[in-house]
C-alpha cells in the first residue's frame, strides 16, 4: 500500500493552541499541545469530555485550523493550507471514520465506497474493483447494493471503513468509531481496522472514551484539560 | 458522472417535497405558457381585424385632417383624390376612397350617434373585407340609399333588413341634413368597434347628400404585408405620393394608436402577474432547498471532511435544484403546450359574454379568441425555469458553506 511507502502516515503536531468562544467566555480547547505520530501507529487520544481529544483529532484531519502552532503530515505543513488546498489533502491522503457513519442514505453500499475514489477521478472500472474488493475485505461481500437503510450498525460501520480505506489513505482518523455500536460489534470494527493497520501499515488515530477503544491501541494518548496527561505506547 | 448521478439520486431521496415544488414550477410556467400564447393571438387577431376591416394597412388624408382627426372635418377632405388613387395604382397599391362622418341615428324609441363610413362599393372590397361579414340581408350596391349595419348597433337601434333608417348629420358646408336610409344588410364582423357604432352607406350616395362634390374624407391603402406598412409608406411619400404635398400617409399603427397603448399596458400588467407568479414558484424552489440543505448539513460536513471543495457541493446542490426545475419546466411547458394547443385549435367564444355587456376590452376581438404559438417564449420559459431554481438555491448553498466543517459534523 503506498501509506507505508514513504512517511506519509506520520504526524507532527508541535505546540498547537486552539481556542473557542463559548459566549462571552473563552475555552482553551488544546493548550500548546505536541505530539509525534509515527507511520502505522494504531494511536487512541482519550480522555474525559473537554479535555480536547475530538479537537486534536479534527486537527490532524485538517477539518479545523489552530490558532497557533505547526502540524505537519507526511512531510507537509498543513496548517498554513488554504481552504480548497486542504480539501484536496485530505481527499488524497485522509480517511474519515465517523461515530454516526455518515453513509449517504441514496447510495448503495458500493457507491458510498466509490464516492470517495470517483473524487480522485479514478476509471470506472479500477473505481468498480477496488470498491468490490475492499467490501469483501471488510466482510461486506454480497452486500454491495444494499442501501444504508437495510444493513444493521455494524454493517453499516464496516462500509465507513471501507469508504475510508479504499483509496489507500495515509491515516485514517475516526471518532468515537464505536460508540454507536454494540460491543461485539464494536470490537468486531476495532479488530477489522487493526487488520487494516497490520496489513497495509495504515496510520490510525482514534478520539474516543471506550475503554475497549483504548485497549485496542498500541499507543494510547490521554489528554486532560487541553494537555497531554500521558503518553503510553503498548 | 458520479455527482450529477448523485444529485439526481437526491430527487427521490425528498419526493414529496419534489414533487410539491416541481409542481409550483409546472403551474408558473403552464400559466405563463397558456396566458402569453392568449395574448399573443388575441394581438394577432386583433391586428388582422384592424387591417382588415378598420385602418387598412395605411390612409391617406389631407395633413389638415390629420391634425384634426378627432372632429372628423368634412371640410378638410382631399378635393380630388382620383389623381392620387391612380398615382396609388401605377405604384402596385390597392386604394379605396372613403368619406367618414358623424351622425344621430334616430329611429322611433330614440336616437344614438353613429359613425357613418361612406365607402366606394367596388373599390373598397380591394382594401377591406365587409362582403363576407354580411349575415343578414346584402352587401351594398352603388347609388342606392342604403345602409348596411353592424349587428350591435342594428340591435340597440331594434332595426332589421329593409326598415327605414333616418339618419341626422352636418354636410360639407355645415348645413343639417336627414339622411332617409333603407337598412339593407346586417354584417357580424370580427372586429368589435365596427359592430358596435357603425354604418355603412354607398359613397355616390353620400358625395351627393353630404355636398361633398367629389371630394372623400380618406385613401385606404392595403399593402402585402401590412407589417411592413411604415416602410412602404415612407417610399410613397418620396415616390407616388411627392406630386400632392397637402397629403400624408400614415400607417395602421398611428391611426390604431389608442389599441396599441391599451395592448401594451395589457401586456405590461399580466407579465407583472406573471412575474409574481414566478417568484411564489421561486420562493418554493428556494425554501425547498433550504430545508434540503439543513437537513443534510452533516452529511455536507463529511462530504467536505472526504475532500470535496466548495465548487463540487455547490455542483451538487446546484444539480439537484436544476433538476427540480427542470422537472417542473418540462412538465410545465408540457401542460403550457397542451392547454395551447386547445386554445390555437378551438378558442374560447367570447361572443356571447361581449354581446351580454358590451364590454370593451380594448382587443379588436368579438367572436372567438385563439391563441397563438410564441416558440422564443415557451423555450425561455424552459430555460428560465431551470435557471431561476438554479440561482435561488445559490444562497442556501452559500450560507451552509460558510458553516466549519466541525460544526457540520456536530449538526444534529
Amino acid at each position: 500500500m503506498s501509506s507505508s511507502e514513504n512517511g506519509r502516515g506520520t504526524v507532527s503536531v508541535e505546540n498547537v493552541v486552539k481556542t473557542y468562544a463559548a459566549g462571552e467566555s473563552v475555552v482553551h480547547a488544546l493548550r500548546g499541545v505536541s505530539v509525534q505520530v509515527a507511520q502505522g501507529d494504531f494511536l487512541s487520544i482519550a480522555g474525559p469530555s473537554g479535555s480536547g481529544k475530538t479537537t486534536l483529532l479534527n486537527l490532524v484531519g485538517c477539518i479545523d485550523a489552530p490558532d497557533s502552532g505547526e502540524i505537519t503530515i507526511g512531510g507537509t505543513r498543513v496548517s498554513s493550507m488554504n481552504r480548497d488546498a486542504l480539501a484536496m489533502f485530505r481527499r488524497r491522503n485522509l480517511g474519515f471514520v465517523f461515530q454516526t457513519f455518515n453513509l449517504i442514505p441514496v447510495l448503495t453500499a458500493a457507491e458510498n465506497v466509490s464516492f470517495a475514489l470517483s473524487l480522485l477521478g479514478i476509471a470506472d472500472r479500477e473505481i468498480r474493483e477496488r470498491t468490490r474488493a475492499i467490501l469483501a475485505e471488510v466482510g461486506l461481500a454480497g452486500m454491495e447494493d444494499r442501501l444504508p437503510s437495510r444493513l444493521s450498525g455494524g454493517q453499516q460501520q464496516r462500509v465507513a471503513v471501507a469508504r475510508a480505506l479504499v483509496k489507500e489513505p495515509s491515516i485514517v482518523l475516526a471518532d468515537e468509531p464505536t460508540a454507536n455500536l454494540d460491543s461485539d460489534t464494536g470490537r468486531a470494527i476495532l479488530e477489522l481496522m487493526r487488520s487494516m493497520n497490520e496489513q497495509h501499515r495504515t496510520t490510525f488515530v482514534f478520539s474516543t472514551h471506550d475503554q475497549m477503544v483504548m485497549d485496542f491501541a498500541r499507543r494510547l494518548l490521554r489528554l486532560h484539560d487541553g494537555a497531554i496527561a500521558s503518553d503510553e505506547r503498548r | 458522472m458520479f455527482l450529477p448521478g448523485l444529485a439526481w439520486k437526491n430527487l427521490s431521496r425528498y419526493r414529496k417535497r419534489t414533487i410539491i415544488t416541481a409542481s409550483a414550477i409546472a403551474f408558473g410556467l403552464a400559466t405563463y405558457i397558456f396566458m402569453d400564447g392568449w395574448l399573443k393571438g388575441a394581438e394577432v387577431e386583433s391586428e388582422r381585424n384592424l387591417v382588415l376591416y378598420e385602418t387598412g394597412s395605411s390612409r391617406v388624408l389631407t395633413r389638415a385632417y390629420w391634425a384634426e382627426r378627432e372632429r372628423m372635418p368634412l371640410s378638410s377632405a382631399i378635393e380630388d383624390p382620383e389623381p392620387v388613387i391612380a398615382a396609388l395604382r401605377e405604384a402596385g397599391i390597392s386604394a379605396a376612397p372613403r368619406t367618414l362622418f358623424a351622425g344621430e341615428a334616430v329611429v322611433e324609441e330614440g336616437s344614438m350617434p353613429v359613425r357613418v363610413i361612406a365607402i366606394d362599393t367596388e373599390r373598397d372590397e380591394q382594401v377591406f373585407a365587409f362582403r363576407q361579414t354580411v349575415t343578414e340581408g346584402r352587401y351594398l350596391a352603388a347609388g342606392e340609399p342604403g345602409a348596411l349595419l353592424g349587428e350591435w348597433l342594428a340591435q340597440d337601434l331594434g332595426l332589421a333588413v329593409g326598415d327605414p333608417l333616418t339618419v341626422t348629420t352636418r354636410t360639407r358646408s355645415g348645413f343639417h341634413q336627414t339622411l332617409d336610409l333603407e337598412v339593407v344588410g346586417i354584417l357580424n364582423c370580427p372586429n368589435p368597434a365596427i359592430n358596435k357604432g357603425t354604418l355603412f352607406m354607398p359613397l355616390d350616395t353620400a358625395d351627393t347628400l353630404m355636398e361633398m362634390e367629389g371630394a372623400v374624407t380618406e385613401i385606404d391603402l392595403k399593402y402585402r404585408d401590412y407589417r411592413a406598412a411604415e416602410k412602404m409608406n415612407a417610399g410613397l411619400a418620396a415616390g407616388a405620393l411627392a406630386a400632392f404635398p397637402g397629403l400624408t400617409v400614415v400607417s395602421w399603427k398611428d391611426l390604431a394608436a389608442d389599441y396599441l397603448a391599451i395592448s401594451a399596458t395589457k401586456k405590461g400588467g399580466s407579465n407583472v402577474m406573471l412575474f409574481l407568479v414566478f417568484i411564489i414558484a421561486a420562493v418554493g424552489v428556494s425554501n425547498t432547498m433550504l430545508m434540503t440543505i439543513y437537513e443534510r448539513i452533516r452529511e455536507l460536513g463529511m462530504m467536505r471532511a472526504l475532500g470535496m471543495r466548495d465548487r463540487d457541493i455547490r455542483r451538487v446542490f446546484l444539480l439537484e435544484a436544476g433538476g427540480i426545475g427542470l422537472i417542473g419546466s418540462v412538465a410545465g411547458v408540457g401542460l403550457g403546450c397542451i392547454a395551447n394547443w386547445a386554445m390555437v385549435r378551438w378558442g374560447i367564444d367570447f361572443s356571447v359574454f361581449m354581446d351580454m355587456s358590451e364590454m370593451d376590452i380594448g382587443y379588436r376581438i368579438s367572436t372567438i379568441s385563439h391563441s397563438a404559438w410564441n416558440a422564443p417564449v415557451i423555450v425561455t420559459a424552459l430555460a428560465a425555469g431551470v435557471l431561476a431554481c438554479v440561482v435561488v438555491a445559490m444562497l442556501p448553498v452559500r450560507r451552509a458553506l460558510k458553516l466549519q466543517i466541525t460544526d457540520c459534523l456536530r449538526h444534529t
